[in-house]
């Protein structure tokens, strides 16, 4: 690769907005239901029938815009874009065109290694997904349960300039809309698409020829797909070739991108105002709505799980990417746990179980306050520390509450001298050898003894008491 | 020159037409465009489009699912089905 | 409740004059051939008494949505579609006790002046069996005309209510843009056009008016407001150049200007220098528009397909070839070729410009007139297959009714008695919800020129 080449990299990312029902009818909008169940005469284009603008879908657009740091349109309206596939029931498009929900936008990314970079943001705008087509042998199946859901395109300008930071990028969007409770974000279940645009040319020179890159269905295929395409594009054009405006499609399989078949006529989409819904012209308490629905951003989260908590950058990392996760630290801090110590938690043992599980925090019975008496009974000395773990995983496979578990299990310390002394003299009798090496001088084996007696114990000796007991015993 | 022209616009719109109608209809469309053209004398370029006839107050639906009563119906329409998929030739 | 309401209900209330009723409509429709389909159901007739349309027999234009029945739009394409749904506004309809009888025949997608671009029948005019009723809602303005119902639905995109009832010596009402839900209208161009009324009385024109008026959670374009009507006393009358008119067409021209003076309106001729581009900019529009609201014809999820193709995008195109005539077909090409990049700016958006320009000059002169005085078309009902007025000349002709589509302004047009054996009639236009000034002048005019019905019409009052 030559490193004198400049290289522009927009992204096109689309999300389906988490809404009831449909963008333009009310037809559900679930996922995963028989094929051809959530169809009506408006989504499959039936003759006399006319789009009816969902609410949310908007809110959730002027949403996402302002949080991008758009300009908000005053007034959006809808365009009709025009192209013949057979998944598209009216062989239009309906989308945005002139009057976009939010147009210019900026957003700080954090690149780890890389640094922070401010990305810019062409336009946001509202459209209709199409519906699926499944190729068998020599027929093409079609079901339109997905036509008709609330799309949100989000146009980047060229600012990235490598696959890492696209796929940062993305990562980082991701949470963004899921912080902001407008879509799951989620790619490899079609959740979030993204197509990206790359050029390369001398530095400048400006733009490059744009190469568009489809069918990447992970952030990772994207970082994957852009780095080949550096690759092919530099090589072609150190050597002098000729690098064609065209659409690849990466392939998964080979780890390559190959051109997408030509069609013999260019698309003229022909886009001309939809005549069928007036123009939605947002108000002082429409606004005021969005505002309200804005939290606080994934970077900003992560600087500030950093800065007030004093979290290790991991922690803040590893916490920030759930904002279910998020919510928990926040809340257990808040009743009066030790930040680092939530972090600590959250970020090895809470970590390892979901792992394990394959589950994310939102699916699990943890909670706030479960967490929180957790941590009260350790702090309490009422369990050890080695206990809560495994109260932990209880809450996780009994959806039981920790006071309950360890009232169950018979898990609280041991913490009446009397009883403590009897298990501590026991251990002593036991171990005469180990007695006399430490009358001997050799305090370590103690350790060794408290082992015992945490063993003989079942855990739960309490420790401070246990090891000033074996102390009174062998002086 | 034109046939080209119209050659394009009818590959666009998905229409594909017998030579006869070729004849018939460019002369036609011909006819039609000229006439279009006689709103070059309108100055009208400080003036926006008018894209709706009347405008009206912001319009929307809540959010909140309908399922359409008579799915089936609409399956039915269709000239091949497969199961419950509408069936077309292969997509290349 | 309107006398002819009245009328049609104690007739059809007996079950002897329903079966004569059915016969008798058959037996003239064989000559008009204004129904695609017709049916008389089974009804409550005591509980349609009550109702203010109760028992009185519609006829639908055949591209508005009636549950169960076909919805054809006179094309190929859709000559099998049966509608799984019905129009907010003959839903409306239907609630007050009207009953939709039958279909009728159109122009394909209403695209057209004379129903002679349907590919599914031939209309005639009841007055004339040689001549066209009009178009495109000409079916429903010849059922009216015959007698064979006293009201009827039809779309009005260009002019395609008021031409055919102009033709055929009926009310043609276009109601102001969005004033009736398009909810179930087969969409030509959604900017332009509205669902409007035919009707041998005004009362009933205006209780069916009401009944549909409203704003409809299936259409947001649609809204409601009160009708009003100011009080009327200065008309403005569109000064014409003699030779832009047939003679009789003229002759009721200046006859209906002279009944409002007698009457004691102030009639005064004005021009509007935007009229040159009405046409240009109002077919330019509409076929844009309708470029793709037709395009989701395809014969893949309904209507008629092709069969076997080696690959969607030729299944779509063999439907589309076959399933479309001529006019459509040309009109789908001009709607895509002005709005190609290249050509978009020259021709759609500059038409969207003129349109702006048309309705300020409009807005100017209704501001001090309340009326507009103007013809409908040049001629009366013309020949079928006449070489005099070939299928450009039609469209030149929609320039005084198209007039109030890129306006969204309300429009009635008026009989004017009948002149050398065929209708004539005018058209008011007013501004925007003042449709009451609409129907109190035609009240007017009624009195000296009631509708009148050609030989061999049928007569309700007759049948008890």
């Amino acid at each position: 690769m030559n490193s004198s080449l400049k290289i522009f990299i927009g992204l096109e990312i689309h999300i389906h907005l988490k809404t009831e029902s449909k963008m333009f009818c009310p037809c559900s909008a679930h996922y995963g239901d028989e094929p051809n169940t959530n169809i009506c005469p408006i989504c499959l284009g039936y003759p006399g029938t006319l789009p009816l603008l969902n609410e949310r879908a908007i809110e959730h657009g002027y949403l996402v815009a302002r949080a991008l740091g758009c300009r908000l349109s005053n007034r959006i309206s809808f365009a009709r874009k025009n192209y013949f596939y057979p998944d598209m029931p009216k062989n239009y498009q309906i989308s945005q065109h002139n009057h976009p929900v939010g147009i210019g936008g900026t957003i700080e990314v954090d690149f780890n290694d890389l640094g922070a970079k401010r990305i810019r943001i062409h336009n946001v705008h509202l459209e209709e997904d199409a519906g699926k087509m499944i190729h068998a042998n020599d027929a093409t199946l079609l079901d339109y349960n997905r036509a008709g859901y609330p799309l949100l395109e989000i146009v980047t300008e060229p600012d990235l300039s490598r696959g890492e930071e696209a796929e940062l990028f993305l990562r980082d969007f991701q949470r963004l809309v899921r912080y902001l409770k407008v879509s799951d974000g989620n790619m490899e279940e079609g959740s979030m698409k993204c197509d990206a645009n790359i050029s390369i040319n001398l530095p400048g020179r400006g733009l490059g020829t744009k190469v568009e890159l489809k069918n990447m269905n992970s952030p990772r295929f994207v970082r994957l797909a852009l780095g080949y395409e550096i690759e092919r594009q530099s090589k072609l054009f150190n050597s002098g070739g000729e690098i064609v405006q065209e659409t690849r499609l990466w392939n998964e399989n080979r780890d390559i991108t190959l051109p997408m078949r030509r069609k013999e006529t260019p698309d003229d989409y022909r886009y001309f105002p939809e005549p069928d819904m007036p123009s939605f012209v947002s108000n002082a308490a429409f606004l005021k709505r969005i505002e309200n629905q804005l939290v606080e951003l994934p970077l900003a989260k992560k600087r500030r799980l950093q800065s007030e908590y004093d979290l290790k950058v991991e922690q803040a990392e590893f916490i920030h990417n759930d904002i279910a996760m998020v919510t928990l630290f926040e809340d257990t801090v808040k009743s009066g746990a030790s930040a680092r110590n939530v972090a600590a938690w959250l970020s090895s043992d809470v970590r390892k179980l979901l792992n394990r599980d394959k589950r994310t925090l939102a699916d699990t019975p943890l909670n706030a306050s479960r967490f929180s008496s957790l941590l009260t009974l350790v702090d309490q000395g009422r369990i050890s520390g080695k206990i809560a773990k495994n109260v932990l995983k209880d809450i996780f496979s009994e959806d039981a509450d920790p006071e309950s578990i360890v009232e169950k299990k018979g898990w609280f310390q041991i913490s009446d001298p009397n009883e403590l002394g009897k298990i501590v003299d026991q251990v002593v009798s036991q171990n005469p050898d180990v007695i006399e090496i430490i009358s001997g001088g050799d305090s370590k084996q103690k350790s060794w003894l408290m082992g015992e007696i945490m063993r003989v114990s079942n855990g739960k000796a309490a420790p401070e008491l246990a090891k000033k007991i074996l102390d009174e015993r062998i002086g | 020159m034109e046939q080209d022209e119209w050659a394009v616009t009818a590959e666009l719109a998905a229409l594909k037409l017998s030579e006869g109608e070729k004849k018939r209809l460019v002369k036609q469309a011909e006819q039609m465009r000229k006439l279009y053209l006689s709103m070059s004398s309108a100055v009208v370029d400080n003036l926006e489009p008018t894209t709706h006839a009347s405008v009206v107050k912001n319009r929307v639906r809540k959010d909140e699912v309908k399922p359409f009563k008579d799915v089936d119906t609409l399956l039915d329409a269709s000239n091949e089905l497969d199961d419950r998929f509408f069936l077309i030739p292969n997509v290349l | 409740m309107p006398p002819v309401k009245q009328l049609w209900f104690s007739a059809l209330n007996k079950p002897h004059v329903r079966d004569k009723y059915v016969q008798r409509v058959r037996e003239i429709d064989k000559k008009i051939g204004s129904f695609l389909s017709f049916k008389l159901e089974e009804q409550d007739w005591t509980a349609l008494g009550r109702k203010p349309l109760g028992g009185v027999p519609v006829a639908v234009k055949d591209n508005i949505a009636v549950r169960g029945r076909k919805l054809t739009c006179g094309s190929r394409i859709l000559e099998n579609f049966v509608a799984p749904y019905t129009a907010t506004a003959i839903r409306r309809l239907e609630n007050a006790g009207a009953l939709v009888v039958g279909k009728t025949n159109m122009d394909e997608f209403g695209m057209g002046s004379s129903n002679e671009h349907s590919a599914l029948g031939r209309t005639s005019n009841p007055w004339d069996l040689q001549r066209v009723p009009g178009g495109s809602s000409g079916g429903s303005a010849a059922a009216v005309a015959a007698g064979l119902v006293p009201l009827a639905v039809g779309s009005d995109t260009g002019g395609s209510v008021r031409q055919p009832a102009n033709f055929c010596g009926i009310y043609g009402f276009k109601p102001t843009y969005g004033s009736i839900s398009r909810y179930g209208l087969t969409a030509y161009a959604s900017s332009l056009e509205v669902i409007g009324l035919f009707a041998v009385d005004i009362r009933l024109l205006e209780t069916a008016f009401e009944t549909m008026h409203a704003e409809d959670e299936f259409d947001q374009s649609s809204f409601s407001t009160n009708i009003s009507g100011s009080e009327v006393k200065k008309i403005a009358m569109l000064d014409i150049d003699p030779g832009m008119l047939e003679t009789p067409v003229a002759e009721a021209y200046t006859q209906a200007a002279q009944i409002l003076r007698e009457r004691g309106y102030v009639v005064e001729k004005v021009n509007l220098v935007t009229l040159k581009f009405v046409i240009p900019s109002y077919y330019t529009i509409a076929n844009a528009e309708a470029s793709a609201n037709l395009a989701r014809f395809d014969g893949i999820r309904y209507g008629s397909g092709s069969g076997y193709s080696q690959n969607p995008i030729n299944l779509i195109k063999e439907a589309r070839s076959r399933g479309f005539g001529d006019e459509v077909k040309l009109r789908i090409l001009l709607g895509t070729y002005v709005l190609r990049s290249g050509f978009k700016d020259q021709y759609y958006i500059k038409a969207q410009r003129v349109r702006t320009l048309i309705r300020k000059e409009l807005g100017v002169l209704l501001r001090n007139y309340p009326l507009l005085l103007m013809p409908v078309f040049p001629t009366q009902a013309f020949l079928r297959a006449d070489s005099e007025m070939d299928n450009y000349k039609q469209r030149l002709s929609d320039i005084f009714t198209c007039l109030a589509n890129l306006a969204g302004l309300p429009a009635l047009s008026v009989p004017i008695g009948i002149n050398r054996g065929l209708p004539t009639g005018v058209q008011f236009v007013a501004p925007a919800f003042g449709e009451k000034s609409l129907f109190d002048i035609a009240r007017g005019f009624s009195e000296v020129f009631p509708v009148q019905f050609p030989p061999g019409a049928l007569e309700i009052e007759r049948m008890r």
